[in-house]
């Protein structure tokens, strides 16, 4: 009985073990295309405000993730490995390419990486802790360099075979939470 | 007659005297040569802002010295790069490292510019702005806000519109760069590539400085090549120690090798040692003389004078060649009579035409023709005046190889033999030789006198391009009374800059006004800042529902924005302004100057554009050191042409004084020669530049004597050989220089073995069929 009790205990440890890279691409699958919706959380620490939007997002691997904000406001967002693009409409807002500013290299990069699973990328910029159950996983992404914890602290992303949430961090106490749903 | 050779002697002596003394007092002033290219600028197109902004520009330049890692493995360079970071840090021949970055820096950095966010402007914004373009402003302000991405912080209250953030987003550094995990990395490069920066602490042109350096980076640089890392260099450093390491290699083969072959052909040809030592008497005579004298008048000898002046050596070899194998068939007391006429207008000819070149109004070339003049004057009394003392005694002994040239000689067909044949020949040469000088190009450029072989100006190119770097040649100087006039200049010309770039005639210009404005413009600045926030920023809070508390508070925080200024004095104290301080030339109470680099190699069109604006505005000046360098060149290349045009002018007419209509078989070889060469070269070359003019002198100059020393001897065997031997000995001497890397050795070196072959070739055909007289 008491060594039930101690065995009952044990278990989260022994099934939530610690995570790995090698093993969170062996749980998640990246598909060639993914589609559905999402809701965003920004947290503003020092108003003690939260903006709240929503919309759909879809990405093929390698090329481009379309990022379109429905509420509050009307948005497309388009991700390249190298650029980030505004759209309202038809009009073209921002253009900003990486090749020419480093900044926007790095940022558009990690968040590529992030979105699509892209997990030895994501090796050579973050160290990971975290843990897995089964199909579940929980995993902390604490940066190597400092230029990123210019705009991320601390990444957290949960999932099963696919990534259903991210939580960005900030340094002033911000923080960016992403919750995916409808994934197909 | 003895009291004829007395006088000769006491003369001779006087006249070695006169040498030795000129030489310790040459000695005493301290020989000091100049390698600098800007002292052979005439000196009134200096400008002082211009030298300043050019000399800060130079040092800064040549005292760097980019290292550029790359492999396939990413981890592996980035092991490689501060392996070798930290090695170099530790040399004192070192000033700085420049290989990471420094986060806290950068943060700290940012928070300095933080208070000036509404009088510096990123100029898009700016632009909206001037547009009237508030709402989109706005819009995109919300799109931030609710984007996934954060682009720079988020401060509602003290930056509702992120305006600080578009501005520090957009900032870009001069370089190619990206820090990637505090490492400097390349952006755009096909395999990851990491930069490292080195400051000299001394100049790149020290020996020592050279030597531990690069034997340390070149072990570092075997050990990375095994595993597979490769490490390329850009700087000044690199060309100063191969162009040394060039030059000791180069007069070690091609100088020993065609000595060598000289001191041979001389044993051979005499069979004996003594007229060789009297050559090298002469020539060293000539070339002790000449150095003395120049730096008498001059102070520094600059080293293109030596190069150049030397081909001096050449022409003066006739003078004691001629003697020598004359005096194999004539007497002591006959021989002089008999040469003299030849001589003196040998010399004469030469002499002019080398003294022409000191009426062009270039420091340079009076420095040359001065060199030159005292040299051939020096070798040619010499002979005159020693050598029939020395060779008193000597008994005749006719040379065998003058009767086997003449018999080769006596093959060559004449033209007078066969005027159809020969004549036709060479019409039809001439013909060919004009058509290819009509499509000549003159090449003027000045980078025929880098010195650089191809290999190491290719990496240096592949380095600067990689990195995008600004060129250190060609720029804009703002010149004002004050600081805060040349920054309201600046901002006057980014309309058309932007044009220029925009049009894709200009990779990118930096300008200091775009990191610290003109107060004028940064009071516009906050004034249309605060029209935004009067039309905006109620709006903009309404729609993410803040309260008006927010409002109150942001308003409060734009006002104390406002207030403050970024001064040139505030700036100064700024972290970030060191990578942009060298934009600033001088802040004084006579007069401030900034510049404005461009970045990678402007186009002729933008070229054009920038010149009128200069021409236009006595405040803006531009400044192509590559293209004014050029033009000098080109310059010097015109008036060598004139002056040399008119010295052989009046060559001829002495000439044709003496010989009348004889005259053409001395001047026909030699003018034949030259177009026959000049025609080649641009088939060869791509053009003909001043280097080829100069070595043509020398091939003119020994062709006239030639001509001249045959008719005086009316075609004797031994003169035949006497000149053969000195166009031998020159193109053994200069000849040779067409094998060297150096371009401009190179280019003298063809000229002067394509002029004295062709020569050699021309002059028996154009001789008098004589009756044979074996002397």
């Amino acid at each position: 009985m008491r060594y039930l009790l101690i065995f009952i205990l044990c278990l989260p440890f022994s099934v939530y073990a610690e995570l790995s890279f090698k093993q969170l691409e062996a749980i998640s699958t990246t598909p060639e295309k993914l589609q559905g919706s999402f809701k965003q959380e920004k947290y503003l620490s020092h108003l003690e405000v939260s903006l709240n939007s929503s919309g759909t997002f879809s990405y093929q691997r390698g090329l481009a993730i379309h990022w379109y904000t429905l509420e509050p406001i009307q948005n497309e967002l388009i991700m390249t490995e190298n650029s980030i693009i505004n759209r309202q409409g038809d009009k073209e807002l921002v253009n900003l390419d990486g090749r020419s500013n480093p900044a926007i290299a790095l940022l558009s990069e990690i968040f590529f990486a992030v979105l699509t699973a892209q997990w030895q990328q994501l090796a050579s910029h973050f160290e990971l802790s975290g843990e897995e159950n089964g199909k579940q996983w929980r995993a902390e992404l604490i940066p190597k360099d400092k230029m990123i914890n210019q705009f991320a602290d601390k990444i957290v992303l949960r999932g099963d075979s696919l990534l259903r949430e991210i939580v960005l961090y900030e340094s002033n106490g911000d923080h960016t939470t992403i919750h995916f749903d409808d994934l197909q | 007659m003895n009291k004829q050779f007395k006088i000769l002697k006491s003369l001779a002596i006087i006249w070695l005297l006169f040498v030795v003394v000129i030489s310790i007092l040459a000695m005493q002033r301290g020989t000091g040569f100049d390698s600098s290219i800007m002292t052979l600028l005439p000196k009134s197109q200096q400008n002082s802002n211009v030298q300043n902004a050019t000399q800060q520009m130079t040092e800064r330049f040549s005292k760097r010295l980019l290292l550029l890692l790359s492999a396939e493995d990413e981890h592996d360079v980035r092991q490689a790069v501060a392996e070798l970071a930290t090695r170099l840090a530790t040399m004192p021949e070192v000033a700085e490292v420049t290989w990471q970055v420094n986060v806290d820096e950068l943060t700290q950095s940012q928070q300095q510019s933080f208070p000036y966010r509404f009088a510096v402007l990123d100029p898009t914004v700016r632009a909206q702005l001037l547009n009237k373009d508030f709402e989109e402003i706005k819009t995109q302000a919300l799109l931030n806000l609710y984007s996934p991405i954060n682009m720079g912080q988020t401060k509602l209250i003290e930056d509702p519109f992120g305006l600080f953030s578009v501005l520090s987003l957009n900032r870009k550094n001069d370089l190619n760069i990206q820090v990637s995990h505090t490492l400097l990395k390349v952006t755009n490069s096909q395999q990851p590539s990491y930069l490292i920066l080195l400051t000299l602490a001394d100049d790149p042109f020290s020996p020592a400085l050279q030597n531990s350096l690069l034997t340390v980076i070149t072990s570092y640089q075997e050990q990375f090549n095994n595993k597979g890392i490769d490490l390329t260099m850009s700087g000044m450093l690199l060309h100063a120690a191969v162009g040394a390491e060039q030059a000791k290699q180069e007069i070690t083969t091609i100088g020993l090798g065609s000595l060598l072959g000289i001191i041979i052909m001389i044993l051979l040809v005499f069979r004996q040692l003594k007229p060789l030592l009297l050559m090298l008497f002469a020539i060293s005579i000539g070339c002790i003389s000449a150095t003395a004298v120049t730096i008498m008048v001059f102070e520094r000898v600059h080293l293109i004078t030596l190069a150049f002046g030397a081909g001096l050596v050449g022409v003066s070899v006739d003078y004691a060649l001629h003697f020598l194998c004359e005096r194999r068939v004539r007497t002591a007391d006959t021989i002089m009579s008999k040469i003299m006429p030849g001589l003196i207008l040998g010399l004469f000819s030469s002499v002019l035409a080398y003294a022409a070149q000191g009426f062009a109004p270039f420091p340079g070339l009076q420095q040359m023709a001065v060199f030159s003049v005292v040299g051939l004057s020096s070798a040619w009394l010499t002979v005159v005046l020693w050598f029939p003392l020395i060779t008193s005694n000597d008994q005749l002994s006719p040379l065998i190889m003058a009767s086997k040239l003449d018999l080769l000689r006596q093959k060559m067909p004449r033209l007078e033999k066969h005027p159809i044949m020969i004549g036709g020949l060479l019409l039809l040469l001439v013909f060919l030789a004009v058509n290819s000088l009509s499509k000549n190009s003159n090449i003027d450029d000045i980078r025929l006198l880098q010195t650089s072989p191809a290999h190491l100006l290719e990496q240096e190119k592949a380095v600067q391009q990689q990195l995008a770097a600004s060129s250190s040649s060609q720029f804009m100087l703002i010149q004002a009374k004050t600081m805060e006039q040349c920054l309201q200049k600046e901002e006057q010309l980014h309309p058309l800059f932007n044009k220029l770039v925009a049009t894709g005639l200009m990779g990118g210009y930096q300008s200091l006004s775009a990191v610290l404005p003109s107060l004028q413009r940064q009071t516009e600045n906050q004034h249309l800042v605060t029209q935004l926030y009067e039309h905006k920023l109620e709006n903009f809070y309404d729609e993410i529902n803040l309260p008006q508390s927010v409002l109150l508070d942001a308003q409060t925080q734009m006002k104390l924005a406002t207030s403050q200024m970024l001064t040139p004095q505030i700036w100064q104290q700024q972290l970030g302004h060191t990578m942009w301080q060298d934009l600033m030339v001088s802040d004084h109470q006579q007069g401030a100057a900034t510049l404005i680099r461009f970045k990678g190699e402007l186009t002729q069109d933008a070229k054009q554009q920038l010149q009128v604006l200069s021409d236009n505005d006595n405040e803006v000046l531009f400044v192509d050191q590559v293209q004014a360098l050029s033009d000098l060149l080109g310059n010097y290349r015109s008036e060598v042409i004139n002056w040399v045009m008119l010295a052989y002018l009046i060559v001829f007419l002495v000439l044709f004084m003496r010989y009348k209509r004889q005259v053409w078989r001395i001047v026909l070889p030699p003018l034949l020669a030259s177009i026959f060469t000049l025609a080649v070269l641009v088939q060869l070359e791509q053009g003909i530049n001043l280097f080829h003019l100069m070595a043509l002198i020398l091939v003119l100059g020994i062709g006239l004597d030639m001509g001249i020393f045959l008719t005086e001897t009316r075609d004797a065997a031994h003169t035949w050989l006497a000149v053969s031997l000195s166009a031998y000995t020159s193109l053994l001497a200069f000849g040779l220089l067409a094998w060297s890397d150096t371009p401009v050795l190179h280019h003298f070196g063809l000229t002067v073995l394509l002029g004295l072959s062709f020569i050699w070739l021309l002059v028996p055909l154009m001789r008098k069929e004589q009756t044979r007289r074996y002397e």
